[in-house]
């Protein structure tokens, strides 16, 4: 059930056997949703974090004239709010984008956690690292880069998180998001989304139809979306 | 809600909305096509050029077009030399 996590956590770092039956022994509950359900309402102080099994989640804000900005997307094998742990009450909300399913681990299984595997906690500080990251890089391409190096980055983005939790298949991943929910991400409108597609589509870069991304040619997606992973910490740690 | 598909017809050429918005009324549809016709302008002001001779098409799920917004809706210009 936790094998996406681990994957996760074990292209950066050891996890010992004794580590990951804690992981285990930590999860209370898995619970299934319906896609655009919200499972973190911001505000309200959480007694659990929520790892993600199955399917995509986004952290998200709205706005007061009804537009909403996507933060963060997650895919499986994430925690969606380790930060509630210490934050309690979020600052935003998560909501499910697909069908998702995800399991409930409960604050003070997290406490134990932290005082009895004290190298488990620093990979888990570490893995809200790499979500900061995450956020520095979407502010970059939010408030700098053109529509068209938004959506390569962020294509470029999920692909290298899905192939670490073995997710893609070659240069194609299942990604059942909508042209709104895509806009969300980027700042854009859903018009300017589907335009910008098309460009992508049309320049031979990569091809979003039906819920499923295809890389047609990674190098030069990643040059249009100024992609460098390094901000994905994909290598060896000794935490 | 009624789902409308917002066709691009511009410079760029065609681009078909295969997906479509679930939106309450045309009004809202108008709306959400002005909204992203702001949205593709304000890139292309960014290149330095701005092409206005475009048009979305709102239409249903049967393929009617209920509604052409032409882009030069989308903004008021002022080209006269006065400065405030």
């Amino acid at each position: 059930m936790i094998e996406r996590h681990l994957l996760k956590l074990r292209a950066r770092d050891m996890v010992s056997p004794e580590e990951e039956q804690a992981i285990r022994d930590s999860i209370a509950e898995v619970r299934s949703f319906r896609a655009d359900e919200i499972i973190v309402h911001a505000g309200r102080v959480m007694t659990y974090s929520v790892m993600l099994l199955d399917g995509i989640l986004c952290r998200y804000k709205d706005l007061s004239d009804g537009q909403r900005q996507i933060t963060e997307l997650h895919v499986p094998g994430d925690f969606a709010d380790l930060h509630s742990f210490t934050l309690k009450r979020l600052d935003h909300s998560v909501m499910t984008l697909t069908p998702c399913r995800a399991a409930l681990v409960p604050h003070e299984k997290l406490e134990q956690i932290t005082e009895r595997f004290p190298h488990l906690t620093r990979l888990y500080w570490f893995t809200t690292n790499i979500d900061a990251a995450i956020h520095r890089e979407w502010e970059v391409s939010l408030g700098r880069r053109t529509a068209l190096s938004r959506i390569a980055a962020l294509f470029c983005e999920i692909k290298v998180r899905l192939e670490i939790v073995g997710l893609t298949e070659g240069m194609s991943y299942d990604f059942n998001l909508t042209q709104t929910d895509l806009a969300e991400c980027v700042g854009l409108t859903p018009i300017h989304v589907n335009r910008t597609l098309k460009e992508l589509r049309e320049r031979g870069l990569v091809q979003f139809k039906g819920g499923r991304v295809t890389i047609h040619d990674w190098d030069r997606l990643a040059r249009v979306g100024e992609f460098d992973p390094a901000y994905l910490y994909v290598e060896e740690w000794h935490l | 809600m009624t789902r409308y598909y917002l066709h691009i017809n511009n410079g760029g050429g065609y681009s078909e909305d295969l997906e479509g918005q679930e939106l309450p009324d045309l009004e809202a549809a108008r709306a959400a096509a002005i909204e992203g016709v702001r949205s593709l302008l304000s890139e292309e002001a960014r290149q330095g050029r701005l092409d206005l001779s475009g048009r979305i098409e709102i239409a249903d799920g049967s393929g009617n077009i209920l509604l052409v917004v032409p882009f030069c809706d989308a903004v008021e210009l002022r080209r006269d030399e006065q400065r405030l």
